[in-house]
């Protein structure tokens, strides 16, 4: 499986995660999905409504945000694909933690972030098993357009 | 198909908005009708339709998942009566899923500095016949699982960090298997602390070698017994033993992943 996505999009992402810095930023992916490809056409940064303390080092979106998201989703005749956040000091692959909460289907884009600056977002799936994660390729494409 | 879900008395409908990652498994739909007079029974409806969701929703106890949110007419059930919550004619139900993550980590330098110390101090007890001694160690061990932390990790974190004699090993892994194992370890000695006092020193001083043994395993070769018993107690799905070993790793061992 390969995930589309805009160098416009992709920067979204990551001001999303260097705005956040040094707490966790995310939000969520929205777009469209064909037989062998899932295409991010928009994103959708949302607060981290975890607590001060954790925010460091843990992300949460509340389930009022998510519903905006699928409701924004129909509106525009997409689906949720999947949630990026920002790993602040820390590898852009799953965490332990990542795992546990991942939902299947969704794909997790995650970037780390160094000293306040984004370096480079990878996207991964959870298998069906939910035992673990795989990386999903990212695809740079010119536009959103078929 | 789902005849024995159906209330005799009342043959509630709802419908139940599916969230986009959960619509594989409902061939595309986004709502479904499901019945029963309580939210469990619509939801056993759900399933009884589309089987696939089950493992997605609940654990093996039948629970919902925490992850799993379930709104009656955009009200959280955990606010109402869960899944007892009763269901009337033409309700909507939701499925929201949480949305969370983040990095775990446990510094595995802060743990072996306790294990060296638990090893080392209880040793000296018993070479040098201090029943006091495997006291204290059993006392400061019921303190870390208290305030949750490994009980000789201020060793490390005053001492040793300080001054670089001990780097930090930040693995990307769970801290509360350490926890119980800590709690099991201090449990052990403190047996074997009061058998020492009441004179029953064969028992105490096997107890005493036990914490050893098991310290120095997880110490030298990576492998935490306390940790693998969590996560069998959590594979058994027992209430408080909800974590799963970190990827690819066997339950108990060290893992790999640094972060």
């Amino acid at each position: 499986m390969i995930l589309e996505i805009t160098q416009g999009i992709l920067e979204r992402i990551h001001a999303q995660g260097e705005l956040a810095y040094p707490e966790e930023g995310a939000g969520l992916l929205l777009g469209d999905i064909s037989e062998n490809r899932r295409r991010v056409l928009d994103v959708l940064t949302l607060p981290n409504v975890r607590e001060d303390s954790a925010r460091h080092n843990r992300y949460q979106l509340s389930p009022q945000d998510y519903l905006k998201g699928e409701e924004q989703a129909e509106r525009l005749g997409m689906d949720v694909l999947g949630v990026f956040h920002s790993h602040p000091e820390h590898p852009n692959q799953p965490s332990e933690f990542d795992r546990q909460w991942a939902w299947p289907n969704f794909s997790y884009i995650i970037t780390n972030v160094i000293k306040g600056k984004a370096i480079q977002s990878r996207s991964w799936r959870l298998t069906e098993a939910r035992s673990n994660f795989i990386e999903e390729k990212i695809e740079i494409v010119e536009s959103a357009k078929d | 198909m789902y005849i024995r879900y159906r209330n005799l008395e009342s043959e509630t409908m709802a419908t139940l908005k599916i969230p986009s990652p959960l619509r594989t498994y409902t061939a595309g739909e986004a709502v479904v009708e499901v019945e029963g007079a309580t939210v469990a029974q619509a939801m056993e409806s759900l399933v009884a339709q589309h089987p696939d969701l089950r493992q997605h929703l609940f654990n093996g106890h039948g629970e919902l998942r925490p992850f799993v949110n379930l709104y009656l007419n955009n009200e959280d059930i955990r606010h109402l009566d869960k899944l007892a919550t009763p269901i009337q004619q033409d309700d909507r139900l939701m499925i929201v899923p949480s949305i969370a993550g983040g990095i775990s980590q446990v510094d595995h330098s802060a743990i072996r500095v306790n294990q060296a110390m638990i090893i080392g101090l209880s040793m000296i007890a018993f070479v040098l016949d201090l029943p006091w001694l495997v006291a204290l160690v059993a006392f400061v061990m019921v303190a870390g699982t208290i305030l949750k932390v490994p009980g000789f990790g201020f060793v490390y974190r005053i001492v040793l960090k300080p001054l670089n004699l001990v780097k930090p090993v930040i693995l990307d892994d769970n801290p509360e298997p350490h926890r119980f194992a800590q709690g099991f370890g201090a449990v052990v000695l403190t047996i074997g602390a009061v058998a020492l006092v009441i004179g029953t020193g064969l028992l105490g001083w096997g107890l005493v070698w036990l914490v050893i043994a098991l310290a120095a395993l997880n110490l030298f070769v990576g492998f935490c017994v306390g940790c693998a018993v969590y996560y069998w107690l959590a594979r058994l799905e027992i209430p408080g033993f909800v974590k799963s070993p970190p990827q690819e790793t066997f339950p108990g061992m060290r893992p790999k992943a640094k972060v």
